[in-house]
C-alpha cells in the first residue's frame, strides 16, 4: 500500500506536494551516516559532516497518493552536546534520534538530544532509532526500551548494515509527520 | 359554506351595495375578513413598491438563474449581447483594470514564447560559433576538451555579461524549497538539498561568526558563479548568477521577495511542508531569470568595431602607397634610363662622334664609349647640357677619323683655309665642289691638298675663277689683236701705227706684272712679216728685223719678258687666232698678195707658263 519511490527520480521533474524537513541527530559513531548512504539519495560528500556539521540528503515516498520529499538533515555526531549547531535543528518537522544499541551511554546523548531538539522546533514527531541491531554485544535491554516507550517515545530498533526496519521507520516518521494535514 | 363564501365577496359586495343595510354588511364583512383585508393591502404596496420588489427577487434572482441554466441555453442567448456590450463598455472605460488584470496570466506565457525563441536562437548561435573556425573557438574548444564542459557552455561563459542560472523562493527556517526556476541550459543539482545546504550553510554562517539573529549572508561567491541571496521575514531568495551582475538585479532581486513575502503572507506562517501552495511564485521568479551578452548591453565603440577594417584599409593604402611609389620609381628610373639612352644616341648622332656601346651594371652605373673623329665635339659638354649627371657614367672615348660630309668639309676648311669669297660643298660620293673667286695659286694648292685629305675623292674647281684671270685674258687679247704695219722696205712702223703699238706694249707690261702675282710667267712671241715683193731672202731679213726693232722697243719700255722673234718672210698669218707657227697655207698668201701694206706687219702672240709644274693652269685659260 505504502510504496516507495524510486530513488533515481529527478525531484524537479514531478509534481511535488509535501516536503518535511527531518533532522537526524546523535551521539558520534551511531551509524546515521550509514544509515542515510544505505536509504537515501545525496548529492554532498561526508566532508560537509566535518565542516559544516550537517550533510542534506533526502528520501522521496509516496505515502498514500501523497508525494513526501523527506530533507534529511543528517547532523554531526557530537558526544558533548554543547557543540551542537542548534540552528539546524530550527524549522524541523520530525527527527530521528539514532543510538548505538553495543553503547548504552549514546542513548543518554540521544535523550539529550532529543530533549534539546523538542525545545528548539516545539513538539514533532520523532522516533528513538536504536541501531547496530544486528551486532551481538547489546548493551541497551528491552526494558529499557519499554520504559522509554512507556514514556512516550517512540522507539524502533534498526540495522543499517543489514537495512532492517529502516525504511518502516522512515514511513513511519513520515506517516507521523503527514497525520491530521 | 365556506366554500361559497370565500370566492364570492365581490358579488356579495356589489349585490349588497344595491340593498339597503349596506353598514351591515360592511360591517359583517370586516368582521370575517379583517385579516385578509390587511394581508391583501400589505400585498398590494408590496407589489407596488419597487424597493421591496426588487430586494425580494434579489433574494432569488441567483437560484433562478442557476435554475434556467441548468433547463436550456436560453439564458446564455439572452445574456450574451449583453454581457458583451457591457464588456466593450467596461474595456473602453477603463482599459488599464484590464491590462493590470490580464498582465499576470499573459506574463508567463509570453515570457515563455521568449525563452523558448530565445534558447533556440542560443542553439544556432553555438552551432554557428561551432562551425567557424577561428582562433578563439580553437581556444575555447581546447578550454572545453579541459575541463569536460560542453564547447557551447564555453561560449556562453565567455560571451555572457552575467546570467540568471536559477532561482531558489526557500522558507527559511525549515530550508526547504518552495519553489524553484532555472534557465533551461543550466545544468542544475537537486533543489531541495541545494536549497537545504544552502539555509545550513548560513545557519552555519551564522552561528560560527557570531552573528545575530538578524544578520545573514548577502552572497556567495565561486569562480564566476554567485549567490546572490535576498532574505524576507519568513523566507529567502537565493539566486544563482554567472558574470557580473549589475546592482539594478539586486534591486529587482529585493522587490521580488518583498512581493512575495506579501502575497504568500499567510502560507509562509503556517508552512508545514505544502509547497504546492506556492507554485504560483513561478511567475515572479522567471522574471528574474535574466541573461545579457557581451554584444547586448556593452556594445564595442564604432572605432573598435570598425578597426580591422581600418587595418585592413591602412594596410591595403600603405600597400598601394608602396606600390604606387615603387612604381613610381620603377617608371622613374625606366624614364631617366630612357633619357640616358635617348641622350647618349643624341650625342652620338653629332658629327665625328660614334656611340659604339651602352653598358649598365646592376648599381646604375653607364658605362659608354664613343668614337670620335679629331674635329669633333667634346661628348661630355654636350652630355652636361643634356642635364646627365657626370657621376652617373663612365665615358670612354675611342678616335677615328670620320668619313661623315661635315667632318671632311670641315677637315678640308681646316686645311685649305678658303677666302671668305669661297664656297665649299662635299658630295656623298666624296666630290669636293668649290666656288667662287681665289687666287690662282691658292686655287691649285687647295686642290692639291684637298686631294690628300681623308674622305676627298675629287676636287671639282670648275666652280672657282681668280679675277685676275679675266683681266689677263683681256689684256693678252689687246695685245695679240694688235696688228703694226710697215712702210715698204722699212722696219719702223707706219706712224698711224705707233700709239697702237705703244698700248700694246703698255699692255704687255701690265700683263709681265700681273702675271708675276699670279704666279705664273710670260712669253711672248713676236712674228714679222713682209710683203710678196721682192726676193724671199729679203722678205725674210726685212720679217726678222721688223719683229727684232718692235722686241727692241719692248725691251726699251722696261719690260723683261722673254720674246721668241720669227722673221716669216711673205708668209701670212691665217688669222688672229692661227698664231701656231704653220703658216704655209695658199689661201694666206692670196690675200697678203693682194694688199701690201697689211702684209708688211708684226703679230704679237703671248703665252702664259705656270711656274709650278701643273697641267691644270691650261685648263683655267681655256
Amino acid at each position: 500500500m505504502n510504496t516507495l519511490d524510486s530513488q533515481n527520480m529527478d525531484a524537479n521533474d514531478r509534481r511535488r506536494l509535501v516536503s518535511k524537513k527531518v533532522c537526524m541527530i546523535g551521539a558520534f559513531s551511531v551509524g546515521k551516516s550509514a544509515l542515510v548512504e544505505r536509504f537515501v539519495r545525496s548529492i554532498f560528500s561526508d566532508r560537509y559532516l566535518s565542516t559544516v556539521g550537517v550533510k542534506i540528503s533526502k528520501k522521496n515516498i509516496n505515502l498514500n497518493g501523497t508525494d513526501l520529499t523527506m530533507v534529511l538533515w543528517d547532523m554531526e555526531g557530537k558526544d558533548d552536546f554543547a557543540d551542537v549547531h542548534m540552528s539546524y535543528l530550527r524549522g524541523a518537522m520530525g527527527f530521528f534520534t539514532v543510538v548505538d544499541g553495543t553503547r548504552k551511554e549514546t542513548l543518554n546523548m540521544a535523550l539529550h538530544l532529543r530533549n534539546l531538539a523538542l525545545e528548539t522546533a516545539g513538539d514533532i514527531p520523532h522516533i528513538v532509532l536504536i541501531n547496530k541491531s544486528d551486532l551481538p554485544d547489546w548493551e541497551i535491554t528491552d526494558e529499557r526500551l519499554a520504559e522509554l516507550e512507556a514514556s512516550g517515545i517512540r522507539v524502533m530498533k534498526t540495522s543499517a548494515k543489514t537495512g532492517h526496519a529502516v525504511e518502516e521507520a522512515f514511513l513511519s516518521l513520515a506517516e507521523a509527520m503527514t497525520k491530521g494535514q | 359554506m365556506s366554500d361559497k363564501a370565500l370566492p364570492a365577496p365581490p358579488h356579495t359586495e356589489t349585490e349588497i351595495s344595491t340593498h339597503d343595510g349596506d353598514s351591515d354588511l360592511r360591517k359583517l364583512r370586516e368582521l370575517l375578513f379583517a385579516r385578509e383585508t390587511a394581508q391583501l393591502q400589505s400585498l398590494e404596496k408590496r407589489l407596488d413598491n419597487p424597493v421591496v420588489h426588487a430586494r425580494d427577487t434579489s433574494e432569488v434572482i441567483a437560484e433562478a438563474l442557476l435554475l434556467r441554466a441548468q433547463k436550456d441555453d436560453m439564458l446564455y442567448i439572452a445574456l450574451e449581447p449583453l454581457t458583451e456590450k457591457l464588456f466593450k463598455e467596461a474595456l473602453r472605460k477603463s482599459p488599464m483594470d484590464f491590462v493590470n488584470a490580464l498582465f499576470p496570466l499573459m506574463g508567463p506565457a509570453i515570457r515563455q514564447s521568449v525563452a523558448e525563441t530565445f534558447h533556440s536562437m542560443l542553439e544556432s548561435f553555438h552551432r554557428t560559433i561551432e562551425l567557424v573556425f577561428s582562433w578563439k573557438s580553437l581556444r575555447w574548444r581546447w578550454e572545453a576538451m579541459r575541463t569536460g564542459t560542453s564547447f557551447a557552455e564555453v561560449v556562453l561563459l565567455h560571451t555572457l555579461v552575467y546570467r540568471v542560472d536559477q532561482i531558489f523562493f526557500i522558507h527559511a527556517e525549515t530550508g526547504l524549497v518552495l519553489c524553484h526556476v532555472y534557465d533551461e541550459g543550466v545544468v542544475i543539482q537537486d533543489a531541495d538539498m541545494v536549497s537545504g545546504m544552502l539555509t545550513a550553510i548560513q545557519n552555519f554562517a551564522r552561528d560560527s561568526f557570531a552573528g545575530g539573529p538578524e544578520s545573514s549572508l548577502d552572497s556567495l561567491r565561486l569562480g564566476d558563479l554567485t549567490i546572490l541571496l535576498e532574505r524576507g521575514s519568513t523566507a529567502y531568495l537565493a539566486c544563482a548568477a554567472r558574470g557580473v551582475v549589475p546592482p539594478e538585479f539586486r534591486e529587482r532581486l529585493r522587490n521580488t521577495m518583498a512581493a512575495l513575502q506579501i502575497k504568500f503572507s499567510d502560507e509562509l506562517d503556517s508552512f508545514s511542508g505544502e509547497v504546492e501552495k506556492f507554485v504560483s511564485a513561478r511567475g515572479d521568479l522567471e522574471d528574474l531569470l535574466d541573461v545579457r551578452y557581451v554584444d547586448e548591453d556593452a556594445p564595442l565603440p564604432l572605432w573598435i568595431k570598425l578597426m580591422p577594417v581600418l587595418i585592413l584599409l591602412l594596410f591595403i593604402a600603405g600597400g598601394g602607397y608602396f606600390w604606387h611609389d615603387r612604381q613610381q620609381r620603377y617608371l622613374a628610373r625606366e624614364a631617366a634610363q630612357a633619357y640616358m639612352e635617348e641622350s647618349l644616341a643624341q650625342v652620338g648622332q653629332e658629327p665625328g662622334l660614334l656611340l659604339i656601346e651602352i653598358r649598365q651594371d646592376s648599381s646604375g652605373h653607364w658605362e659608354v664609349i664613343y668614337q670620335k673623329d679629331p674635329l669633333a665635339r667634346d661628348p661630355k659638354p654636350l652630355l652636361d647640357a643634356k642635364g646627365i649627371d657626370p657621376k652617373s657614367y663612365t665615358l670612354r672615348v675611342i678616335p677615328y677619323v670620320s668619313y661623315e660630309a661635315d667632318m671632311v668639309t670641315q677637315r678640308v676648311k681646316n686645311r685649305i683655309t678658303p677666302p671668305e669669297s669661297v664656297s665649299m660643298e662635299f658630295d656623298k660620293d666624296g666630290t669636293l665642289r668649290l666656288s667662287g673667286k681665289a687666287s690662282m695659286g691658292w686655287i691649285l694648292q687647295a686642290r692639291q691638298e684637298a686631294l690628300a685629305l681623308p674622305g676627298v675623292e675629287k676636287v671639282d674647281t670648275s666652280g672657282l675663277a681668280d679675277p685676275r684671270i679675266e683681266e689677263l685674258k683681256s689684256m693678252i687679247a689687246l695685245v695679240e689683236g694688235t696688228v703694226v704695219e710697215f712702210p715698204l722696205g722699212k722696219d719702223i712702223p707706219v706712224s698711224e701705227d705707233v700709239t697702237k703699238l705703244a698700248r700694246a706694249m703698255d699692255t704687255l707690261v701690265r700683263i709681265e706684272k700681273l702675271a708675276a702675282t699670279m704666279n705664273v710667267a710670260v712669253n711672248l712671241t713676236i712674228y714679222g712679216h713682209a710683203d710678196a715683193t721682192g726676193n724671199d731672202k729679203r722678205n725674210y731679213e726685212i720679217s726678222q728685223e721688223r719683229a727684232r726693232t718692235i722686241a727692241a722697243m719692248l725691251y726699251a719700255r722696261g719690260s723683261s719678258i722673254p720674246i721668241a722673234l720669227y722673221g716669216m718672210g711673205s708668209e701670212q698669218s691665217g688669222g688672229k687666232d692661227e698664231v701656231l707657227p704653220d703658216f704655209r697655207e695658199s689661201g694666206a698668201r692670196q690675200a697678203a698678195a693682194r694688199d701690201d701694206q697689211s702684209r708688211r706687219k708684226v703679230e704679237f702672240k703671248v703665252h702664259i707658263v705656270q711656274l709650278p709644274p701643273d697641267n691644270s693652269m691650261l685648263n683655267i685659260l681655256h
